[in-house]
């Protein structure tokens, strides 16, 4: 377990140490420059340039990149170029609405995937069955964003029920909060849960054939019984894989979401930032991004053997 | 038989209530900690009724950047603090036209050079600082640092000299007709000199408003400046939110979050707004903008005078119009909004005339023509280079369309390095025709005559030889056709009917809130 361990976290260095050098190679071809997009279309090549100087730019790639990695190491992502201000407080506060909208959507995603998935499985063949099937297989191929449109033309535009954008802090009250979270929320979450759908419908599908099942079926528990008491908790490994795999997807989900709710989140900040050409800022939300994308990875890996016994002893 | 397996349900459930509860705590805790996420950046709960208390939430596009116009281009950053927060001698009314502000009155000496302004009086800063002549010094002084808003433009001023706590007089080293126009813009917004360390993040001024906060990319909040100099205003609060996308504004303002749109792009979504006249107010204005669609003069295939012309002919302006602001904006053919004093209507002046375009391309031997058309990853730009592309592929010429990211790569690839045939973009800074007179700029325009004139017009003699001088420059341009000047982009204002004092003409400076009430 404690080979493990330690194996699992230089991996996770090693990742991110990668990930610091695709992000800044990629950032340093991408045509912009944060100089001439501030100063925009009046100003002289003589002002451009003095302002790449104060900034920094015109020093060499290496010498750049390990400043930039060195103050990652001390916790230091640097100052923006366009605010000036420390991104480590910007990004903070971002990342903790983006939490709240991920998680929101999870949970919805859960919600909806669970009894839908099962469901289907669990009629599968009727006609119960096959139209939640191939319900959740159209909502599949709706992208989040004209989920959110859609939301928001029948719910604000024209019930005036919920507010089209705009976000409240909990502390601000939490009816206004969960008013402006609910249509992000339930943008993310709804699409997200028809794929999540799929994944537990095969999965059910997959224990229901198994062995143990039909010993449990022959000591005289109903078919549903038999799902629920020795089923969903076997169907629950690959639907946790898929769901780790989906909290990567709700965060990149969420960039497109944010814009779409005006949500102040790290999607609207990343956003922002490339419009800005604002690297150093880019860099510093890319590499966030990538290790909360890392940790979530790790931590399903370590549920693995919360939820299913027999992963605990090997390796 | 029923009561062991109620036990064994009971001892399950609770296990699983043992399984769950790791991480629902742990949830518990981050939601928690992220209580106050995004705090900050929503109007108070108060409904506003009285005069006292009343406030307007106003939808807007393109967020600024940050707070230091003096470092930072980009028409939002004085749009929101111009004449709001930070204020100036003089102002630019809803024609364009200059109005005294913190200076009531001036003179201008006979040989132009010698500009003396008498100051208001009583005059303080948000933070307590009296605003007296030497902030005039400051702050104009400072000007040369500015990196942008082109600093350029007041390169006349020599020096600035305090007569008294209210006399300035400030000294050109050559005439400029333009000195006004371009102190009533950013330029010349006032400075206290103990509040300019951060301007990126503060904004110190005289103006009826203070900056309450900048949540970035998202909203700007503005309170009543209640030591303001003149009459009070009458919002206590204005909250200007940032929409990426065009429906974003509009559809907040018909879900009633925010009760004014102003600059709205959603052309197409006026008609609806105007049958609804019990609820909303629509307004048409003009912008200080002009969008052009460059050919660079530069190179092949359009250093030749018949090619530009042809394509002017071959372009059917009027569809443009239609396409890209729903008829709304105005059809023009030259480089000049309609508030300009030289401003006459030259839409006509070469009429879409597809026959004409193919005859002067035969002359020119160009029958079968391909040119690259960079054109900005904005909407009414992909619009316009649609209708262009149609329209020149029926006199033989192809148009290669290339989108590129705005601003970063159009900037860097169009505008910085010049690499470009035919390229497109509205640009919104007021008077751009002077670019006309600089060589290097992207438009690749290079004709002394025209460098000349615009010289002569700055030292004219008054307003009237001064616009009669920029109209013999209109005419050598409209004559050499560097571009296709497609049309006045509309500033479209849509504000519920409560709403009222703002100016449908975008003065190119700043959305003044003034005058601006809301009473519900």
């Amino acid at each position: 377990m404690a080979i493990r361990l330690i194996r699992r976290a230089a991996l996770f260095l090693l990742t991110l140490l990668v990930a610091s050098i695709v992000v800044f190679a990629m950032l340093s071809i991408l045509p912009g420059d944060v100089a001439r997009t501030m100063l925009g279309v009046q100003a002289t090549p003589e002002t451009v340039a003095a302002l790449r100087r104060e900034l920094g730019l015109d020093r060499p790639l290496v010498v750049r990149y390990l400043e930039w990695v060195g103050g990652l190491v001390h916790g230091d992502l640097g100052t923006s170029y366009v605010t000036h201000q420390p991104i480590a407080g910007e990004v903070s506060d971002h990342l903790q609405v983006s939490l709240i909208l991920v998680i929101s959507g999870m949970i919805i995603a859960v919600c909806v995937a669970m009894p839908v998935g099962v469901f289907a499985a669990y009629r599968q063949g009727r006609i119960a069955g096959a139209v939640l099937s191939a319900l959740s297989q159209l909502a599949v191929a709706v992208p989040g964003f004209l989920a959110g449109l859609l939301l928001v033309i029948v719910f604000a535009v024209t019930l005036h029920w919920l507010p089209a954008s705009g976000w409240v802090a909990p502390i601000e009250g939490i009816g206004g909060f969960l008013r402006h979270l609910l249509m992000p929320a339930l943008s993310l979450g709804l699409i997200q849960g028809a794929i999540l759908s799929r994944y537990v419908r095969s999965a059910v599908l997959d224990i229901m054939r198994e062995d143990f099942m039909r010993t449990a079926r022959s000591k005289g528990l109903t078919p549903f019984r038999a799902l629920v008491r020795h089923g969903l908790r076997n169907a629950l490994i690959p639907v946790l894989t898929v769901t780790g795999i989906e909290m990567a997807a709700l965060f990149v989900g969420a960039i497109v979401i944010e814009s779409v709710f005006v949500v102040p989140g790290i999607g609207s900040l990343l956003v922002q930032a490339v419009q800005n050409r604002d690297l150093i800022e880019i860099q510093a939300i890319v590499m966030v991004i990538v290790a909360i994308v890392l940790v979530i990875n790790l931590l399903v890996d370590l549920l693995y053997a919360a939820i299913d016994p027999r992963l605990r002893s090997t390796r | 038989m029923s009561k062991p397996r109620s036990a064994e349900v009971r001892l399950s459930a609770w296990r699983r209530v043992r399984l769950l509860a790791g991480p629902l705590l742990a949830g518990l805790v981050l939601l928690a900690a992220a209580c106050s996420a995004g705090a900050g950046d929503n109007a108070p709960a108060g409904n506003s009724t009285g005069a006292d208390n009343q406030s307007l939430q106003v939808g807007l596009g393109a967020a600024p950047a940050n707070l230091d116009m003096t470092q930072t281009a980009g028409a939002a950053i004085p749009q929101a603090l111009m004449y709001n927060v930070y204020q100036g001698l003089v102002k630019l009314d809803g024609q364009a036209k200059v109005q005294p502000l913190l200076a009531k009155s001036w003179t201008i000496s006979q040989d132009r050079l010698t500009y003396d302004f008498t100051l208001q009086s009583g005059v303080k800063f948000s933070n307590g600082d009296p605003f007296t002549a030497d902030n005039v010094k400051f702050s104009l002084d400072r000007v040369p640092k500015w990196k942008a808003n082109t600093p350029s433009y007041l390169a006349a001023i020599k020096s600035v000299e305090v007569v008294s706590d209210t006399e300035v007089k400030i000294t050109l080293s050559e005439p400029d007709n333009n000195l006004l126009f371009w102190l009533a813009g950013p330029l010349g917004a006032m400075f206290d000199p103990k509040a300019v360390d951060d301007l990126a993040n503060t904004a110190v001024g005289t103006g009826p408003f203070v900056l309450d906060r900048y949540n970035r990319g998202e909203s700007l909040i503005l309170k009543r400046n209640d030591s303001y100099w003149g009459p009070k205003a009458k919002l206590s609060q204005v909250t200007l939110r940032y929409y990426s996308d065009a429906n974003g504004p509009v559809n907040a303002l018909r879900s009633g979050d925010i009760d004014a749109v102003y600059q709205s792009q959603a052309a197409d979504q006026v008609k609806q707004f105007q049958s609804q006249q019990d609820r909303f107010t629509v307004e048409i204005g003009t912008t200080q903008g002009i969008t052009v669609m460059s050919m660079n003069p530069g190179r092949a295939p359009f250093n030749d005078r018949r090619v530009r012309l042809a394509i002017v002919y071959g372009v059917d302006r009027n569809a443009i119009n239609t396409a890209s602001t729903n008829g709304l904006g105005k059809v023009l053919g030259a480089p000049v909004p309609p508030t300009d004093p030289w401003y006459t209507d030259l839409a006509n002046k070469y009429p879409y005339d597809p026959a004409k375009a193919k005859q002067l391309l035969a002359q020119a031997g160009k029958t079968h023509l391909s040119v690259d058309f960079t054109v900005p990853n904005l909407p009414y730009c992909q619009t316009i280079a649609q209708v262009v592309k149609s329209d020149l592929a029926k006199i033989g010429v192809t148009a290669n369309l290339h989108t590129q990211e705005f601003p970063a790569v159009w900037l860097d690839k169009t505008f910085t390095q010049k690499d470009y045939d035919l390229t497109v973009i509205n640009h919104v800074e007021a008077r751009n025709i002077v670019n006309y007179g600089n060589p290097d700029y992207y438009w690749n325009y290079d004709n002394p005559q025209v460098r000349k004139l615009l010289d002569e017009a700055a030292a004219a003699p008054g307003d009237a030889p001064y616009a009669a001088d920029m109209k013999k420059v209109v005419d050598i341009l409209v004559h050499d056709v560097p571009a296709d000047w497609l049309y006045n982009a509309p500033n479209i204002v849509i504000t519920k009917k409560s709403v009222s004092g703002i100016t449908a003409n975008d003065n190119g400076v700043s959305l003044d809130l003034t005058n601006a009430s809301n009473p519900t």
